[in-house]
Parts: C-alpha cells; sequence; structure tokens
C-alpha cells in the first residue's frame, strides 16, 4: 500500500464531499455528504482529482473535514485567506520556474522554514487561534510522519489557493452589495 | 467531552511544538553534495569492434530509450513505445543469447493502478541498475496533460516490478518534469535524477535522491540541460541548452555555478543527444547532425575541443528525429549505443574504443 497515493484519494473524496456539505441538505445532510464521499470514490472524481491537482495538503483537508462537522464560521476568514492568497503569488510563480530561486526546494530540508514556523506559532497562541494551531500542528505531524517529503506541500496546495480566492471574491461580492 | 477554549489552547500549543520538533527530527540532513568520483582513466584493452542489430520489435513508434547495465553483466534496456493514450513503457535484456523478447512493464493503467490517480499517458522513462536494485524513473501525463515523475522498482532484474509511485517534484500537480538523462552518482549513495522542465520556461533541474530513494533536495540548472556527467567529487559537465543552441558547460562546486567551456560540434538544433565518459577518460558524445546524421564524437581534452569519430546512419528526411541516443560502456569496456533507427525501430550498436579511433574491425 502505497500511504502518500491512498492519502491522496482519500483525501479528495472527503473534500468533495464537504463541498456537498455547503448545500443546505437539512436533516439529509449527514447522508448527503457520506453518498457524495462514496460517490467521489466509485465514481472516479477523487482520481480524476487526485490526477489533475496532486495530493491536497493537510490544511485542506482540515479546513474540509470542519466544514463537514459543521464547525462555523470557517477558520479560513477574509484576512486568512487574502494573506494566503498574497503569499501564493509570491511563492508560486518562483516555485514554478520564475527566475533562479526555488522556494519550493525549500521544503524538502526545510529546518529554516520550520524556525520561520516557529514564532508564527507563537503569534497564534497568543492571539488564541487555537484552531490555526491545531491545523499547523497537524501539518507538521504529517510531514513528520513521512505523508509528505516536502513540508509545503503539508502546507498549501492549488486548491487551497482557489478557496481562499473563493473567500475573497465572496466577501468582495458581499461589500459591494451592501455598499449598493 | 467538551474542552474549555483555554484547554484546547494549550492542547494546540503542545501539539504544535511536539510536531514542530518531530518535523526538524525527521528532516534530511544530507552531507554536502558529493559526486561519485567516476574510475581512473584506464587504457582499452578491446580489439577493433562494432555490431549493429535492431531490438525486438514492439508496439509502434518505439522511442526514448533508457540503457543500464545489469550486476550479472547484461544490459538492459526500457523505452516507450505506442501512441498517446496505448503508449506503455517497454522493457528487455541483452545477454548471451542476444535481445529477450519486449514486454511491457509500464502503461497509463498500472500507472494509474499505483498512484490512485487518473493518469492519460505514459511518457520518457529512465532506467538505472543500483546494485539489486533496477529503477525505472517514467514521465506520465494526468488528465490536463501535465507532466508528472514515477518510480518503480525491480528486485529481480526486471521480472517483476513494484507498484509505481509519484515523486513530488513541483507544488503544482503536472508542472514536473520528464527524465533529462542518465543520473549522476552521489558519494553518499545517492543519485542526482536530471530533470526537463517545459513549464514557464524550459529548464534543467536535479532531483537529489537519498539512498532510500527519498528525494531530499532540488536544484535549478540555469537552462535545459539535456546532458550532465560528473568528473570527479565536485567538477561536472553539462550540456546547457538556450534558444536551440548547445554549449558544454561546467561546473566546479557540485553544480552551484556554472561557466561555459566550450561549443559543442556542429549539432542539430533541439537535437537529442548522449554523452559519455569512457573508461579511458575521454568524452563520447552520439547525436544528429543538421543534416540528419547519427554522429559520434571524441574529446581528448575534457570537452575543449570535439573531433568526429564515426558516423552511423543517415536519415532519408534530414527532418527526421533520427537518433535519440543512449549511451553506455559496459564493465566489460564494451560501449553500447541505442538510438532510434530509419525504419521505425530502435537499433543497438555495440563498439569498443579502438572502432572510435578510426581502427578497422
Amino acid at each position: 500500500m502505497n500511504l502518500p497515493a491512498a492519502y491522496g484519494l482519500l483525501a479528495h473524496a472527503v473534500i468533495f464531499a464537504a463541498l456537498f456539505a455547503l448545500i443546505p441538505f437539512g436533516e439529509f445532510r449527514t447522508r448527503a455528504v457520506l453518498t457524495a464521499s462514496i460517490t467521489a470514490l466509485l465514481a472516479g472524481i477523487a482520481p480524476f482529482l487526485h490526477g489533475v491537482f496532486g495530493p491536497p495538503s493537510l490544511t485542506l483537508l482540515q479546513l474540509a473535514i470542519l466544514q463537514i462537522a459543521g464547525r462555523t464560521p470557517s477558520p479560513l476568514s477574509y484576512r486568512a485567506a487574502l494573506g494566503l492568497l498574497v503569499f501564493s503569488l509570491v511563492f508560486y510563480p518562483l516555485a514554478l520556474g520564475w527566475g533562479p530561486f526555488d522556494p519550493y526546494a525549500l521544503g524538502y530540508q526545510p529546518l529554516a522554514l520550520l524556525a520561520a514556523l516557529l514564532p508564527l506559532g507563537g503569534l497564534l497562541f497568543w492571539r488564541r487561534q487555537s484552531l490555526w494551531l491545531l491545523i499547523l500542528g497537524v501539518d507538521l505531524a504529517g510531514y513528520a510522519g513521512g505523508l509528505f517529503a516536502n513540508l509545503w506541500d503539508a502546507l498549501l496546495d492549488p486548491l487551497l489557493l482557489l478557496l481562499a480566492l473563493a473567500v475573497i471574491v465572496r466577501r468582495w461580492r458581499a461589500s459591494g452589495s451592501v455598499t449598493r | 467531552m467538551n474542552l474549555s477554549q483555554g484547554t484546547l489552547r494549550w492542547l494546540a500549543g503542545a501539539l504544535f511544538l511536539g510536531a514542530l520538533g518531530a518535523a526538524a527530527w525527521r528532516t534530511p540532513q544530507p552531507a554536502a553534495l558529493t559526486f561519485a568520483p567516476p574510475p581512473e582513466a584506464r587504457q582499452q584493452q578491446l580489439p577493433t569492434l562494432f555490431l549493429a542489430q535492431n531490438l525486438p520489435s514492439t508496439a509502434a513508434a518505439p522511442r526514448h530509450a533508457s540503457l543500464t547495465e545489469l550486476p550479472d553483466g547484461r544490459l538492459a534496456a526500457a523505452w516507450l513505445a505506442g501512441d498517446d493514450d496505448n503508449a506503455g513503457i517497454w522493457f528487455s535484456t541483452f545477454g548471451r543469447d542476444g535481445w529477450r523478447a519486449a514486454r511491457r512493464i509500464a502503461s497509463r493503467e498500472s500507472t494509474a493502478g499505483g498512484t490512485f490517480a487518473w493518469s492519460s499517458r505514459t511518457a520518457r522513462p529512465l532506467l538505472h541498475a543500483e546494485g539489486s536494485w533496477l529503477h525505472l524513473w517514467y514521465a506520465s501525463h494526468n488528465p490536463l496533460g501535465g507532466i508528472l515523475l514515477n518510480h518503480s522498482q525491480s528486485t529481480d532484474g526486471g521480472a517483476s516490478w513494484y507498484k509505481p509511485s509519484r515523486l513530488p517534484t513541483s507544488p503544482l500537480a503536472g508542472s514536473g518534469g520528464e527524465p533529462g538523462g542518465p543520473p549522476l552518482l552521489l558519494a553518499d549513495g545517492g543519485l542526482l535524477l536530471p530533470l526537463a522542465r517545459e513549464f514557464m520556461t524550459a529548464r534543467g533541474e536535479w532531483l537529489r535522491l537519498a539512498a532510500t530513494g527519498e528525494v531530499i533536495a532540488k536544484q535549478r540548472l540555469p537552462a535545459a540541460a539535456p546532458a550532465s556527467i560528473a568528473l570527479d567529487a565536485q567538477q561536472a559537465l553539462a550540456v546547457l541548452r538556450a534558444a536551440g543552441q548547445d554549449q558544454l558547460a561546467g561546473s566546479q562546486d557540485g553544480g552551484q555555478t556554472w561557466q561555459n567551456i566550450a561549443a559543442l560540434p556542429g549539432l542539430a538544433p533541439a537535437a537529442p543527444l548522449a554523452l559519455r565518459r569512457l573508461h579511458s577518460g575521454k568524452l563520447l558524445l552520439a547525436g544528429q547532425t543538421p543534416s540528419g546524421t547519427l554522429t559520434l564524437w571524441l574529446s581528448d581534452d575534457t570537452g575543449l575541443t570535439w573531433r568526429v569519430s564515426r558516423t552511423l546512419e543517415q536519415a532519408t528526411d534530414a527532418t527526421a528525429d533520427l537518433a535519440e541516443p543512449a549511451l553506455l560502456q559496459g564493465r566489460d569496456a564494451r560501449i553500447h549505443l541505442l538510438y532510434h533507427g530509419p525504419a521505425q525501430q530502435l537499433r543497438h550498436a555495440v563498439f569498443s574504443e579502438a572502432w572510435l579511433n578510426g581502427e578497422a574491425p
């Protein structure tokens, strides 16, 4: 059994089910979510998403699980999404070949990255952002457990970036309609 | 059970710190990159020798051949054959009784089955024997046409293969690279796997693998690098390709910085090529000239100057991709060249350095 491959497949099934959890199914919500996750596995949706996007990050998986569990509001607030988007706008072009510096390569031997996460963890603790601290802790545990060879893959992924973009666009649209 | 906010906060803090410590403990900390020095140069003992034959025929359009030597002295070859969705990696071995019947060892189905992900087709393979392990790296395409890098291995000389797994080479699935030539051996037992990336910019990369096979580092090369070899613990040569022009570049610091050394002889623009350091210390380059001739060049001075050694085949159409050469010198000093012949078949030429030096067989 290839653990990272199995993780990628099952995580995409959970993320697909989390999309269904956004639909107001009322008392059928649990069944709808369960059906969506099984359908994603059996109908080839999860393997397709896994093929296109690769294994999702543990950050995204945990946000999906919180969504399915009905935990609102999502920890991915407007400010968190904006911060993620701004960071990604620098990270992804560099990591994909723009210029000589490759920040993704830092994730294979991530001591510098871990050192940078320490003050971030302290800040989250001080700001009483327990949920984000938990999410970050699980991300790090996933890397430490060998689920990811590169720490960036545990923290970030393109679907998470799309989710952050959706949060920002929704906020802008909402503020636009209030202004009108 | 309901946790108070305070308890949750302290639990989260403890988890974070524990996981951070575990992640730091798990982080690979390899020694500085040092190439496994190639053997000391020694003079050739083989008589003049040249033989050529076709490889066993497989599906249509064989291409991208890769060659390695097994511990028992047999050769093993892998290549891509077939069209689009039906393309697969084929494998055969060459021993005293010639080439064995080829068989398919990887396909889109086996790739999807091993990686639990949709795969649309397989692409360029790279075969490498390391002790009793036979490694196969190969590219595959995802549903959007992006390129992923996969790894499979065999412990019985290619008779059976483990299910493939995907190697993480990029933060965006589908923007990984294809194998870009034979790996460079490292002193710590690891490997540098050359990758050819086309996403955003055409660029070569070296993916550093630990002796366990885990990806532990990656470094960028200044341009696309269709061939690279190590000369000693720190020195390396690479063919760097920019705007279709090939330059031989050298590095004195394990590939951190590169300086152009010499222009390469008359190769067709962007043509596939193969570069090897022979047991004698000479460099052998195989590639296609602009007129479509598969040619071998030799260099006696580590790439500063080159002379034509032999010409092998002439394509009927100069624009045809005749060569796609793969070079190997066996432990018995015979030199093996696999290339894409004019009759849409893979050809295998075996020759000695005496033949390269112009002596008649």
